[in-house]
């Protein structure tokens, strides 16, 4: 890697007490949190949440009311060339209808100091070559998307910052950005991705930060954030003989459900005591699955009667 | 200089700039072709009867540094408009195509973002200008010439008048960049920008002489703050009896400049892009 003039503590990003008041709107109240340096972070919250507003905060396009927002320890605007420091993507639709993609690109060039050269790096790294002299209103979203990357990875920046890149990308597109990112942050980088696709997070993030109505919910690595909702995970049973195993599981204190399909929903008892219980009462089993807790449950449960519209 | 050149390439990386030159030709063309009759008429004092309070006036008209300047500065009306219009769309495309945040997430100092549109609006209204310029030296010695009173290429005053002529260009560029800032919409700019332009030549002068006739004559020398007709006051040949004096003009002109450039630069510097 080429940026190795930059310190892995130099990429973390410090939100603190950011705030911030619209006329009638609380848009962002106090949050706190922090994002670690080689690992893909997922930002989520239902819209409206305030997600744009404090990454818009964080790159000092958007005033705080108060707090504060550092990326490596320094806020935005104080970084000499942020874009050698700091990428971000912010739009599909931020470049001049009328300008090709590689102008796009040198434009940037030119008022951040980079070489011409850079611009035809990027493109080539995010394969849109071949499209470089296509004017951007011709591009697709997928390519809009990958030209944004394109234009955050100039600098070839320690930090990426992403508002919602997986908008308007195919299945493959999709994959070939989650295949990026995660490159990225293992190459020691710091990426914060925000987003209300929450199965495409469950795949993609380390970390999650999640917020609604402008406050902080629950931050933490995604295994943590789940299995501090898995205690109320349920053990899917398929048998001929539900009456027998209910009563058998029922006299070992486990809660059971049945579902429209006849399926029994079991809590209370894991996967292997269910088991025995059934070989015991020569019961027959046909499907025993434990249910994980995704994160889109998760998230839900968590952001409950927090509406995303206020 | 970084900043600038980044500015100067977002103009000719997109088609505005040779559109707007095109809309210009014409332009040109038809002012040419009305200065060259008015020239043509002045010059042979062929206009029937003048009413007695107009005489001064049309006298200084007619002297031959007044003709010369008139016709080396030809297109100056719609070129002024021209570049007000660059100038706000410098600006105003940056909102429309949503390119204001890479803009200002590439450079966080906005006063220096806004300092380089400014500079490049200039460049760009300067270059229009040369090139104007160039078509009026053929253009006027031809013209000149054809009314028998020389090219007076070697008059002061023709390059005194071609030399306000730039400052004009540049300073209305300034201007359109300041209304571009005050008014993001590119069609509310433009159409304000317009309106201001032309309506406020028409209407401004309309409205003064009718003032003028109610409250007296000192309201006539109120137009020298209409901006249209601040610049036209700048770059006349003479000092015209009965209106201010040229430096005037300039004073107004450089002032309404400054305030838009200024207003501009400040109100860019606290919006939030979102």
């Amino acid at each position: 890697m080429s940026d190795g003039q930059w310190s892995p503590s130099t990429g973390q990003i410090v939100v603190s007490g950011l705030t911030k008041q619209y006329k009638n709107v609380r848009a962002v109240d106090n949050l706190s949190f922090t994002v670690e340096s080689g690992r893909v972070t997922g930002f989520l919250g239902p819209n409206g949440a305030g997600k744009t507003t404090t990454l818009r905060m964080l790159l000092n396009l958007v005033t705080p009311t108060g707090g504060t927002a550092t990326i490596g320890g320094r806020r935005y605007a104080d970084l000499t060339d942020p874009l050698r420091h700091v990428g971000a993507v912010l739009e599909a639709s931020s470049a001049h209808k009328g300008r090709t993609g590689i102008n796009h690109l040198r434009v940037i060039c030119a008022a951040a100091g980079l070489p011409r050269s850079r611009a035809d790096e990027a493109l080539a790294l995010v394969g849109l070559t071949p499209a470089a002299k296509r004017k951007f209103k011709g591009y697709s979203l997928g390519m809009k998307q990958r030209l944004g990357i394109a234009a955050a990875m100039l600098g070839n920046p320690q930090v990426l910052i992403l508002d919602e890149p997986a908008n308007g990308l195919d299945p493959e597109g999709i994959r070939w950005m989650r295949g990026f990112l995660k490159g990225l942050a293992h190459e020691g980088r710091t990426v914060l991705v925000s987003s209300h696709l929450l199965s495409e997070m469950q795949l993609l993030a380390d970390d999650v930060v999640i917020i609604a109505a402008g406050k902080l919910i629950r931050q933490g690595p995604v295994e943590q954030v789940l299995g501090s909702m898995a205690q109320g995970g349920r053990v899917r049973v398929r048998t001929p003989q539900a009456e027998e195993l209910t009563v058998a599981l029922r006299e070992q204190s486990a809660t059971v459900e049945t579902d429209e399909h006849g399926l029994l929903l079991v809590s209370g008892v894991d996967a292997p005591a269910i088991g025995r219980v059934a070989l015991a009462a020569k019961v027959e089993l046909h499907e025993l699955t434990p249910e994980r807790p995704d994160l889109e449950r998760v998230f839900l449960e968590l952001t409950a009667g927090k509406a995303g519209i206020r | 200089m970084n900043l600038v050149r980044s500015e100067l390439l977002k103009i000719r990386t997109t088609s505005t700039w040779w559109i707007f030159g095109l809309i210009t030709v014409p332009l040109w063309a038809l002012t040419a072709l009305i200065n060259w009759l008015q020239t043509d008429a002045l010059a042979s004092n062929n206009f029937g009867d003048v009413p007695a309070e107009q005489a001064d006036q049309i006298q200084a008209a007619q002297s031959v540094d007044s003709l010369a300047a008139n016709v080396y500065t030809n297109g100056q009306f719609f070129g002024l408009m021209i570049v007000m219009l660059l100038g706000i769309i410098v600006v105003t495309s940056e909102f429309f195509h949503q390119t204001v945040t890479t803009t200002f997430l590439t450079v966080p100092h906005r006063t220096a973002v806004m300092l380089a549109k400014l500079a490049a609006a200039a460049v760009l209204a300067v270059l229009f200008w040369l090139v104007t310029t160039v078509f009026n030296l053929a253009f006027g010695a031809l013209v000149m010439n054809s009314v028998d009173l020389g090219s007076q290429l070697g008059s002061g005053a023709v390059w005194r008048a071609t030399a306000l002529n730039g400052l004009a260009y540049l300073l209305w560029s300034v201007l359109g960049v300041g209304i571009g800032v005050l008014i993001r919409s590119q069609i509310g700019a433009t159409v304000t920008g317009i309106l201001l332009y032309l309506g406020g030549a028409v209407g401004a002068a309309i409205a003064i002489s009718i003032l003028a006739a109610r409250w007296g004559d000192w309201i006539n020398d109120l137009q020298v703050l209409v901006p249209s007709l601040a610049s036209s006051l700048m770059v006349s040949g003479t000092e015209i009896p009965g209106n201010p004096p040229r430096w005037a003009g300039a004073v107004v002109l450089i002032g309404y400049a400054v305030v838009a450039g200024a207003i501009g630069t400040l109100t860019m510097r606290r919006r939030d892009i979102s």
